[in-house]
Order: C-alpha cells, then structure tokens, then sequence
C-alpha cells in the first residue's frame, strides 16, 4: 500500500501560522520576476491586437467578420462559450469547499475564482461586441423606457444576459469577500505608503474578530450555497441558447447537461494548467501538493468520460430519431464529411486522451499532467466549434450551404480576450495571494492535529 | 469604570479555547479574540450563531414575490406581445427568471447585510489589536473590572504565551 499520510498531505511540512503567512504572500512581497514582465507584455500586445479588432468593428461594422447569412454565430459564439466554460471552475471550487466541505479545494479555489472572473469578463465581451453597437447594450435591460417597449422574457438570449451577469456579480463577490482577510493581513505587513493606504481601503477595517468571522464563516457559506446553482445554471442556459432553436445538432435536451459537464471538463483543465505553472513559480509546492493535482486528474477523467458519452449518446439519438437532417449532421457532416477533422480532434482530444488520467503514473507526471490540461481546453474549443459551425452551415437547405472561416478581425479579437486573461491573471498573481492564507490555516493544523494523532496512536 | 485591559496571547487555538471557556465561566468579561484565522469549532462554541440565514430566506422570498409580480406586469397587462404564437405567459422561463435575480439580490443584498452589522465599509481605518493578530498570533482581550491577579493567574495556568496588561483607548 502507500504511505497515505504522504498521499494525502494537503499542506506539507509542519508549518507554523507565521510560517504560512511568510511563503503565501511572497508573490505580493517579492519584487516580480523577470517573466512576470515578459508575461505582462505579451498579454498587452494581444491586448493591443484586440483594441484594433475591436476598433475595426465598431467603426467598419460587422462585416469585417467572417460570418455569412447562414453562419451568422460564428467565431465570437464559439470562443464566448468556449470562455464561459473556462469561467466555469472557480465557482466549483469554491462549492468543493465551502459547501462539500472538501477541504482540498481550500488552496485552490482563491486562484480559480480569479480565473473564473476574468475569463466570464473574457466571455461577455463576444457578445457584447456581436451587438455591433454596444453602447446600446442597456437595451437589453428590462427598464421603463421611451420607447415603450419591454423584452421577452421568454427569449433565453436575454436569460443567458441575466444568467452571466449573475453569475459574473456573484463571482466577484465570492472572490472578494473570500480575500477581505487576505488583504488586511497585508495592510499591516506591507512598507509600501501606496499598498498600505489601497489594502486598508480594500479590507473594509477587518481586524481579525472572532465574532466577526462567525458572521463571515456564515456569509460565505450563504454566497456558496448561492452560487452552486448558479455553476449549473449559467452553461444550462447557454446550452438553451442552441436546444430551443430547431437546427439539427442543437435541437437536443442532452445538450443542457452536455454543456454543463463540458464546462467543468475545460475550466478544471484551465485549472490544471495553471495550478501547475503558479507551483512552479512561486514555489508553492507544500499547498499546492500532488494529492490536489491528483484529485484535479481524477474529476477531469470522469468529465471525460461523461462527455464521451454525450458524443455517443447524440450519435445514438441522430441514428435512432430517424430523421434525415439529423442524420446527415451527425454522420456526414460532422462524423465523415467537411467537419470530420475537427469532430475527430473533439472526439479523441476530449474523450480519449484524458483516459490516461485511469494511470497513476500519468497523474504523477506533471508534463502529462500539463499536457492533456492544454490538450483538453484545444478539444473543447473544437467541441464548440462543431456544434456552432457543422449546424449552421449545412442546414436543411443545401442552396444555402456556405463555408465558414475567420477574419483578421475575428481572430484578432480572440487574441484579445487572451491578452485581457493574461493581464488579468498576471495582475492577480502580483497583488493578491494566490492561495487563501486565512483558509489553509485550519487546514494546516487540522493536518498537523491528525498527524500527531496518529504518532500517538502508533507509539 | 475600568482604565486598563488585560490581553492573552496565544498561538494554538485549542488553548485559547480552554482558556476563554474558563474565563467564561468564571464571569470575566470578554471584550474580543482576534486572530488570523477561524477554526469552525472555535467558532461554534465561542459564539452566537449568526441570524444572516433568516434574513437571506427573507430577501430571497421577497425578492422571487417581486420579480414574478414585475415579469407578470410586463408580459401580461403592460405588454403582451404574442411571439409566434407562444403564450403571454408562461412558467418554465419565468423560473429561470425568478431563480437568477433571486441568487443576485439575495447575494447582494446579504453581503450588504454582513458589511453593515459589521460596520465594515471601503476606506475604514481597521482597530487591529496587534500586527501579529493577523498573522500567527491568538489575542484574548478582556476587561479589568473582575480580579486582575486572578484573571491572570487563569491565563497562566491555561498555558498562555504572554500577558499584556495596557491603558484602555476607547
């Protein structure tokens, strides 16, 4: 058997509380490395690029973009769900552990909710900037107005501006009354005139009561029981966006659970990714341990396994329903015809390779480990792709049938969103303590308690 | 009225929570502990329960009687539109409705709720007890009035780290 007091450390080394604050706010501390200012020029270049994209399409309009009269959501919907999906984990997290009670997800969830804050803003951009006149994106708003009309609200385009926007807000209030802590302890560390004045304003005067944190413990508690519903709404709605239209491929009810699980699939992979790179570069290796790694393998393992049988389920209801246009979508456009390389590359990407997670050696090996995250978040964009372009753009009339590619201009505004996540996490990483000080405390001693406990037990 | 306060210093949050569990007994006036973090148990016997939950249901009941009654007044009598022949009204898309906006106020409107019994705003100066509060260090601070020497013998035999006896500033 293994050592499962090795296996199963949450936090290694029996660390004291002054230790812990030492070695989690050092990224905020330290002066930034080198590549931090590598990262952060990159990510304001592809800033740039998108400020052009963007600049081109509110002054030329929307025809600088790829899309045609058959395939009029093209590239923006694919890359705003690809990033909701993206967006999706950090709330999970936070569910793991504030409500789950899953006390592995303590160190993480800090730096997934940062992810899923930038990349929902990433997300509400596509959107926004499909609108072709975004200052007039109130209008979607219910409010009285001049012009004496209301909206549907039977539309689930105007459920899904409702369900990011919730979603958006109540991630940021997670995310940010989870670190007010954080940022006090900061404030009466720091030096610096400029950081202390900003952490003390930010940390709204807390000051360690324990009263204070009864109230706290129960607010947290109240916003992540909140928000757990949410996780699984906000991508059903987004599925809801293609499942009540009546195009084969979308006209589907696996398609709200399918999206669903497709999300937590990609941003746990988002995750991966970056929990691997953050424990490298701010040495956070005895918070960040391989049992957190490990489980993270596990979840992605089953989510592929979930969503291969959503591939296969929709293979088995095209086949079964009989109906031709479902048919064709599935096993000609997408499975053998002009969509086939990027089906295949969403079939094996999604579906397969994460099988190698069943092999502790994979999860053990931090480049498989690096790789199939990359590899998983490459398939799910392709997964997207295929379901937004195969539908679209081979629909019941073959007279219509077009070919869909990106401009300059769609691309450049992809590029963008990555530049603003780049920034964005960049920035995060510099100011903000990328694991929770205040919650793996208790973890530590909880640890450290169970450790002397079972010294006790064995003498 | 007393002038003076006696803090406990502690770094392990079990004896803190032998030592105030005694003081609490005996009647010693605790006037705040402060520290770094929050054990749950710690948390569950030191303190009240807090009463945000009821208030949350409230917000979240109020809130989904609200919305209905605006969704209902814009779709049936201010604005019944017919969209290609689907009803005026009705109920599978007024639950998503209805369960969104009540996440989104009863989550707002609780985080203002914890803010405000807190008195916690933007910009406000924190009454840290102790830099260390914050990072390692448990502080028990309790009032003079009761016996001096016996509180202190408590916190002594309860295996406090240091005794800190200071000029009240309030």
């Amino acid at each position: 058997m293994i050592n499962n007091k090795i296996r199963y450390a949450l936090v290694k080394g029996d660390k004291t509380y002054g230790q812990i604050t030492d070695e989690l706010l050092l990224n905020v501390e330290q002066k930034p490395p080198l590549w931090w200012f590598a990262g952060m020029t990159i990510g304001t270049i592809l800033l740039a690029i998108g400020g052009w994209a963007f600049y081109m399409s509110l002054s030329q309009g929307l025809g600088t973009w790829g899309l045609t009269n058959s395939v009029a959501w093209g590239w923006d919907i694919i890359n705003f769900v690809w990033w909701i999906g993206i967006g999706h984990a950090g709330t999970a997290f936070t569910i793991f552990f504030l409500v789950f009670r899953q006390k592995w997800a303590g160190s993480i969830n800090r730096s997934a909710e940062a992810m899923t804050v930038f990349a929902v803003m990433c997300a509400g951009l596509f959107p926004l900037i499909h609108m072709g006149r975004p200052w007039l994106a109130f209008f979607i708003l219910p409010y009285p107005n001049t012009r004496l009309l209301w909206l549907n609200f039977n539309s689930p385009l105007f459920w899904d501006v409702l369900a990011i926007s919730t979603y958006l807000i109540t991630s940021i209030m997670l995310w940010y009354m989870g670190m007010v802590p954080d940022l006090a302890t900061i404030a009466q560390r720091t030096k610096n005139k400029v950081g202390k004045f900003l952490y003390g304003m930010f940390s709204l005067g807390w000051n360690g009561s324990l009263y204070t944190y009864s109230r706290y413990e129960t607010l947290m508690k109240i916003l992540g029981g909140l928000a757990a519903p949410l996780v699984i709404s906000v991508h059903t709605i987004v599925a809801l966006d293609f499942a009540v239209s009546v195009l084969p491929g979308w006209h589907a009810t696996i398609l709200p659970p399918y999206f669903f699980v497709g999300a937590i699939f990609s941003g746990f992979a988002m995750v991966l990714t970056l929990m691997i790179l953050f424990r490298k570069a701010f040495n956070l290796y005895d918070y960040i341990t391989e049992k957190h790694l490990d489980n993270i393998a596990h979840v992605l393992k089953f989510g592929s396994l979930i969503i291969g049988l959503a591939y296969v389920t929709e293979l088995f209801t095209a086949w079964y329903s009989g109906v031709d246009y479902e048919i064709y979508t599935f096993f000609r456009a997408r499975a053998t015809g002009s969509f086939s390389v990027a089906f295949w590359i969403m079939f094996v990407f999604n579906a397969v390779i994460p099988q190698l997670f069943w092999f502790n050696k994979a999860r053990k090996n931090l480049i498989i480990l690096f790789l199939i995250s990359i590899v998983i978040n490459i398939g799910m964009w392709f997964e997207r792709y295929i379901i937004l372009v195969s539908s679209l753009a081979e629909d019941f009339l073959p007279s219509s049938w077009t070919h869909y590619s990106p401009t300059m201009v769609d691309i450049g505004i992809y590029l963008g969103t990555f530049g603003l996540f780049t920034c964005g996490m960049l920035m995060f990483v510099r100011y903000i303590p990328i694991v929770a000080v205040n919650e793996v405390k208790p973890i530590a001693r909880a640890e450290k308690l169970r450790k002397q406990k079972a010294q006790d037990h064995e003498h | 009225m007393s002038t003076k306060q006696i803090i406990g210093v502690f770094d392990d949050e079990s004896v803190l929570l032998k030592a105030t569990q005694k003081l609490k007994e005996n009647g010693v006036n605790i006037k705040g502990i402060f520290g770094p973090s929050a054990d749950h148990d710690l948390i569950k016997k030191l303190t009240k329960e807090s009463r945000l939950p009821y208030l949350s249901v409230a917000t979240g009941v109020i809130t989904i009687i609200l919305t209905f009654a605006f969704v209902y007044y814009v779709s049936v009598i201010d604005y019944p539109l017919h969209y290609g022949g689907k009803p005026v009204f009705s109920f599978p898309p007024m639950v998503v409705i209805l369960f969104l906006v009540c996440i989104l106020i009863t989550g707002a409107f609780t985080t203002f709720s914890f803010l405000t019994s807190e008195k916690m705003f933007p910009g406000k100066s924190a009454k840290v007890v102790h830099p260390r509060s914050l990072d390692d260090r448990f502080y028990l601070v309790l009032e003079r009035n009761f016996n001096p020497e016996e509180i202190i013998q408590w916190l002594q035999d309860s295996g406090v780290e240091k005794i800190i006896e200071e000029e009240n500033e309030a």
